[in-house]
């Protein structure tokens, strides 16, 4: 065991910190084009797609390195880059499960922000239970037509392409006839329709296709093999950056304790109510172990082993402490944690905050709720860490049953 | 950044995973606990001899750190083993490593070495608590000697010991000043000792009344009156060894459950199959996990001597103490009226760690060391 940063990654942190410092926009992102441009700094800094392949524009980092790119970027208050979802989800699949052709064309439009994508994957009635889609694409020559629904799709209304999980066998059983499939978003047929969300704000959107057709081309690797290649893809959703989610909580942390100090209630300075200490400590405590998982999870990344199955413990525990964190600052800050507009200076997690904009503590509170509801609810998580890491027998589902009932009645035998 | 063990650290592991189940198996446990003592004296001989020992290779210890030592305990949670080793090792003999005091080192950790000198060490008297405020007991000196007088609870193993490293103040002092340690044979003449009983019948503790007990300077550990850092330093990697031994009695309720859950049948399926049961086991293993970065977290920064060496040592602590209550306590409930008798072993670890809870700080000590320890710096830094 050793837990120290190397000198290599200490000198790399000062010049991510260093590139930060100089080129952070001062002021806020308003036009796609300026988050467009921002995005592409950042690739050009070398700070995107970084572990990516050096021949798809990568430059074959450790994850220890897009670890601190991370953290830094929290600390410098760095706006996202705007084709988050290119980077962390459709970049990698193409890397791994695209044709040469289809990564040649894309993969560098997505480092640049030329080609915004989004994730079309969730339907109305297939959340939780993904495999149940119901979105089709049909073969007709050497076309595609798609025609269904989707829904949550975050960015939906900025995106140029989506990665699309689609039905191409309707016969099959349910995991074995879906594909995986790249979407012009303006083809004909498409309509993006944007949701408000419980936040506020407006990330994601409806989508619509009537008719829609995508040329064959465009299917990533076999037909009808869309299922096992989402799960890597949702496997790199979860294996994900948790430092960074430690730093962004440790940040709020820190400006938390620069205002219980100044701030009173019943005539005394919230930090010294005893029940408030007890809080704040058991809160840096829960944090800290977050901190110390994420960098057992690192080392393991940094011997080369993929996210697995456990990726799922780390999901669990972020998401489900970002709630219980966030509830514990509304309590301490009382009606000031869930001002969205005219907080004083002196209490507001950072200055300058429009409503509904990422930036107050009510935001924050806000946006803890998705947190395990996306990317595979808590309880499909513990689904996961149940049956393939403590080996549990798979529940009893009506979908299972049913399926068997079909498959002997079909086959004309009760065997099986 | 390498968080995995050392192939030696590996190899460590399996050797007291081999000795320990090979010579600690649930039958035997349960004679130890019936016994007299509450331990097997020659396993404890063998154990010690093994070489696994923090103490200096001149003094006949094996040199090791905190993360190897975490790796023992928490293999013997997992048993849970009963007997002295934490008491002489993990007390006494921190005390008197971190006391630096090379006389006292000499004289008793080469036989502690080969397992015949048990030690322990007496902090807690009728206040519990773990800070300097606690110590009422009083040492005074008088020339060539000194005479003790007070009561201690609750002390480790105090029946077997042969010396008991005893904390108390100078009188008239208060705090942390005036705070000594001094080795007290357990058969001078005023030292008492009364049966305890407690709820963890692998452990044993007593009761020590010391009434003018008389030893020459010579026995004061380190410098008279100056002890507390060092008694901080003790509790601290106490505090750490504990959440180890918790992590592991954890570990093994847990794999008991599971095991459980994958055969137990209700309902005309494998309760492992219910969302209720299931979800509860996937909970429990992200306590252990977590855990487990915690505590061996905490052994390397003590090791490393880290900024936030004493921060790590709360979260640890105060992350086991509510961790092994909710694993241990639920496998109980997955394996229902099974878990609930004493025939099945499970009681064992939930004892063991409700036992360990309230040890070298509880939760609410904790969080407020944690607290401290924030507001005044002592956090890790990112590396620069």
């Amino acid at each position: 065991m050793d837990l120290r940063y190397t000198e290599q990654d200490q000198a790399f942190r000062s010049e991510v910190r260093e590139w930060l410092e100089e080129n952070v926009p001062r002021k806020k992102l308003e036009t796609l084009d300026e988050k467009k441009a921002w995005h592409r700094k950042l690739y050009e800094a070398g700070y995107l797609g970084m572990g990516w392949p050096s021949e798809y524009g990568g430059r074959d980092a450790r994850p220890m390195e897009q670890a601190i790119v991370g953290e830094e970027m929290v600390r410098a208050r760095a706006p996202a880059p705007v084709n988050g979802l290119g980077i962390s989800i459709v970049g990698p699949t193409l890397i791994h499960h695209g044709t040469e052709e289809q990564n040649q064309r894309h993969i560098q439009k997505i480092l640049t922000a030329e080609e915004i994508w989004c994730q079309l994957y969730s339907e109305p009635n297939a959340g939780s239970d993904l495999a149940s889609l119901q979105c089709r694409a049909d073969i007709d020559g050497d076309e595609f037509v798609v025609n269904g629904q989707k829904v949550w799709t975050s960015g939906a209304h900025n995106s140029d392409w989506g990665l699309m999980l689609a039905r191409t066998d309707r016969n099959a059983p349910k995991h074995q006839g879906i594909s995986c499939i790249l979407v012009d978003m303006s083809s004909p047929g498409v309509e993006v329709r944007p949701l408000k969300q419980l936040s506020g704000s407006q990330e994601f959107s409806e989508v619509f296709f009537s008719d829609v057709r995508v040329p064959a081309d465009n299917l990533i690797g076999e037909l009808n093999t869309g299922w096992r290649i989402a799960q890597t893809t949702l496997s790199y959703e979860r294996g994900g950056n948790t430092l960074s989610r430690y730093t962004r909580m440790q940040e709020s942390f820190n400006r938390l304790l620069d205002v219980v100090g100044i701030v009173k209630r019943d005539g005394a300075a919230l930090i010294d109510s005893p029940h408030i200490r007890w809080r704040l400590g058991k809160v840096y405590a829960d944090m800290e172990i977050l901190r110390y998982s994420s960098l057992r999870i690192l080392s393991r990344l940094e011997r080369g082993e993929r996210p697995g199955p456990e990726a799922s413990i780390a999901k669990l525990h972020y998401s489900e402490l970002d709630k219980a964190i966030q509830e514990v600052f509304l309590d301490i800050l009382g009606p000031y944690g869930q001002q969205i507009e005219g907080i004083p200076d002196h209490i507001a997690l950072e200055p300058d905050t429009d409503p509904f904009e990422p930036g107050s503590w009510a935001y924050a509170f806000a946006w803890s709720r998705a947190g395990t509801i996306y990317a595979g609810s808590s309880e499909i998580q513990k689904n996961i860490l149940g049956e393939r890491v403590l080996g549990l027998p798979k529940e009893v589902r009506a979908d299972r049953v049913q399926a068997t009932a079909q498959q002997a009645s079909s086959s004309g035998n009760g065997d099986d | 950044m390498k968080f995995d063990f050392s192939e030696d650290q590996v190899m460590l592991r399996n050797l007291i995973r081999e000795f320990l189940t090979d010579q600690c198996p649930g039958s035997h446990v349960r004679e130890m606990i019936e016994s007299e003592t509450g331990f097997d004296r020659e396993i404890y001989r063998q154990f010690v001899q093994l070489g696994i020992l923090p103490f200096p290779e001149q003094y006949g210890g094996g040199d090791l750190g905190m993360v190897e030592q975490a790796i023992i305990l928490e293999e013997m949670g997992r048993i849970p083993y009963p007997g002295p080793y934490f008491a002489t090792v993990m007390l006494a003999g921190s005390a008197l490593q971190l006391s630096n005091d090379e006389n006292a080192m000499a004289r008793f950790l080469p036989d502690a070495s080969n397992g015949d000198l048990i030690m322990t060490l007496a902090f807690t008297e009728d206040d519990t608590g773990w800070t300097a405020d606690a110590i009422s007991a009083e040492a005074a000196l008088n020339g060539e000697s000194v005479t003790l007088n007070g009561r201690k609870r609750f002390v480790p193993f105090a029946d077997a010991a042969d010396i008991i490293l005893t904390v108390a103040r100078t009188p008239g002092t208060s705090g942390q000043d005036g705070v000594s340690i001094i080795a007290i044979p357990a058969d001078a003449e005023g030292v008492s000792t009364g049966k305890e009983m407690m709820f963890d019948v692998t452990s044993r503790t007593a009761t020590v009344e010391f009434t003018n007990v008389s030893v020459p300077v010579e026995n004061i550990i380190g410098e008279a009156g100056a002890a507390w850092p060092v008694l901080e330093h003790v509790i601290r990697r106490a505090a750490v060894a504990a959440s180890a031994e918790m992590l592991g009695a954890s570990r093994r309720s847990m794999e008991m459950a599971n095991e459980y859950a994958k055969e137990r049948k209700q309902f005309g399926q494998f309760i492992g199959q219910f969302q209720a049961v299931k979800h509860m086991l996937a909970e429990m293993l992200e306590k252990v996990e977590n855990g487990h970065a915690a505590v061996y977290y905490a052994a390397w920064a003590l090791d490393a001597d880290a900024p936030d060496a004493a921060l790590a040592a709360s979260v640890a602590k105060s992350t086991m103490n509510t961790s092994s209550r909710k694993v241990c306590g639920d496998s109980i409930q997955v394996m229902g009226g099974i878990g609930f008798t004493w025939e099945h072993d499970l009681h064992f670890f939930f004892k063991r760690a409700k036992n360990l809870e309230v040890l070298y700080g509880d939760v609410d000590h904790h969080y407020d060391q944690v607290l401290n320890e924030v507001l005044a710096g002592r956090v890790a830094g990112a590396g620069d």
